[in-house]
């Protein structure tokens, strides 16, 4: 069995609130939002960063819900820069101005991810629940006069990836330095909107047609990352996390350390807290890092399989919330004996798409 | 030796920056959603960044390693550090 600290996270999701002015339908954060409404306090937060930082990680994702809307987030950034940890943060940018732009460069941010959920004010809006087209545009335009580096985080799904190219043009447009393309991860309240979200396989194609052909036009600075759905494209599944309990974990707002941010879905599952254990104890000790780490937990078809080291089962929510066994491999590998359970979800999105429903607060 | 990315004042990309590992005791280029691990030469060329020409930084790197003739390895390592958008040319405007 590997030694955990052989292989030292480099990743650490700081999820420090799921409060959100936004009700994203693709939301990663619990369906149950409403059980998980105590947060960490900030001195709380400022020793995970330094806990962190004495661990290995290089990499801090400041994310939420919106992180901006804590107010002591000026503080946390400052302070997770100050232990020498490579600062980002996701924003859906309609609580933030030029002013707190500045504040977050003054505290050392190294890194803006921007969410945009359509090119179409309209859409966007809509989908977003709320009016925030125009102020993540002008969040995207200062934060680059500023001199952040931006990446600009779109979501893609059957209610927009007809628009693909324009995304790309919005990219170019507002000058950002990378545009994520990121299809549905079919978790959380995208799992529960999987036959409103995901595409046809028509759609799919000419998407990914689009995206090739403007990366060979060139995309004029602009950095595009285009990630497949597994669903359709994938013969074996994604290495999620690059391997449970690998190189990233996540915290969650209340203190919770989970190996991804999704895996509080699966029940059974016991998560450590930071008000009892050091983020090292939490690594190298907490049985539910260690409960998928490695090959030794796999059933068949992957414990035999010489992909098993690539993709590790794949995702462990998605087997999951698919088949109901988080021992299962994941049901989008052609080996998986649940894979009828994809092309299903497949045959589904061929038929009229059901109503959202939008992310609400409650319980 | 021609460079793809003709370069001549090499300047580290916003967001892109020099930090020193402790814990795994690598010198480590850092940018957005990524990390490149540098040997001593890459740690001593990424330091001369700086908006100096080209020429300036072969020169202090000569200075040194006395006796090397970097300038070939130091070109392919400025086109690599380019080619994935961590330098740019500081005498042009982005």
């Amino acid at each position: 069995m590997m030694d955990p600290l052989t292989t030292r996270p480099l990743a650490l999701l700081a999820e420090v609130t799921y409060r959100c002015p936004l009700q994203c339908p693709y939301c990663s954060n619990p369906l149950e939002l409403g059980r998980y409404r105590k947060e960490l306090d900030t001195s709380t937060w400022v020793r995970v960063f330094r806990e962190a930082a004495e661990l290995g990680v290089v990499q801090l994702h400041l994310s939420g819900g919106e992180p901006l809307v804590r107010r002591d987030i000026m503080e946390l950034v400052q302070e997770a820069s100050r232990a020498g940890l490579y600062t980002n943060m996701s924003t859906g940018a309609t609580v933030v101005d030029d002013r707190k732009l500045e504040q977050l460069r003054e505290a050392g941010l190294d890194h803006l991810q921007v969410s945009l959920l359509d090119t179409e004010p309209e859409s966007n809006d809509r989908l977003a629940g709320a009016a925030s087209f125009d102020r993540k545009r002008q969040a995207v335009l200062g934060a680059k006069r500023l001199g952040f580096p931006v990446t600009l985080n779109v979501v893609l799904h059957r209610q927009n990836l007809d628009r693909i190219a324009e995304v790309i043009a919005i990219a170019q447009e507002w000058k950002v330095n990378r545009l994520e393309l990121a299809h549905t991860q079919y978790t959380g309240w995208a799992f529960r909107n999987r036959a409103a979200l995901m595409p046809t396989r028509k759609q799919l194609e000419r998407a990914h047609e689009v995206v090739e052909s403007a990366r060979a036009a060139g995309t004029g600075g602009v950095d595009v990352l285009h990630v497949l759905p597994d669903y359709y494209f994938d013969q074996y599944p994604k290495a999620c996390l690059q391997g449970w309990g690998m190189v990233s974990m996540s915290v969650a707002p209340d203190g919770f350390v989970l190996p991804c941010q999704t895996a509080r879905e699966i029940p059974g599952l016991e998560f450590p807290n930071v008000s009892e254990y050091s983020l090292e104890q939490i690594w190298t000790d907490a049985p539910v890092f260690k409960r998928f780490r490695g090959t030794d937990w796999m059933p068949e078809p992957c414990r035999s399989c010489d992909k098993k080291e690539v993709d590790f089962g794949g995702c462990r929510c998605q087997a999951f919330l698919m088949t109901g066994d988080v021992n299962a491999t994941d049901p989008v590998c052609q080996l998986s004996p649940q894979h009828h359970l994809v092309d299903e979800a497949l045959k589904e999105a061929e038929q009229d798409a059901p109503p959202l429903h939008f992310r609400v607060m409650s319980s | 030796m021609t460079q793809k990315f003709p370069i001549t004042y090499p300047v580290l990309a916003n967001g892109t920056r020099y930090r020193w590992d402790k814990v795994r005791n690598q010198h480590q280029l850092v940018f957005p959603e990524g990390m490149m691990v540098l040997n001593e030469p890459g740690r001593a060329i990424v330091k001369l960044c700086d908006g100096r020409s080209t020429d300036d930084l072969i020169a202090a790197l000569k200075e040194t390693y006395p006796g090397s003739e970097p300038s070939d390895d130091v070109f392919e390592f400025l086109d690599q550090l380019a080619e994935r958008g961590l330098i740019h040319d500081g005498s042009v405007d982005d």
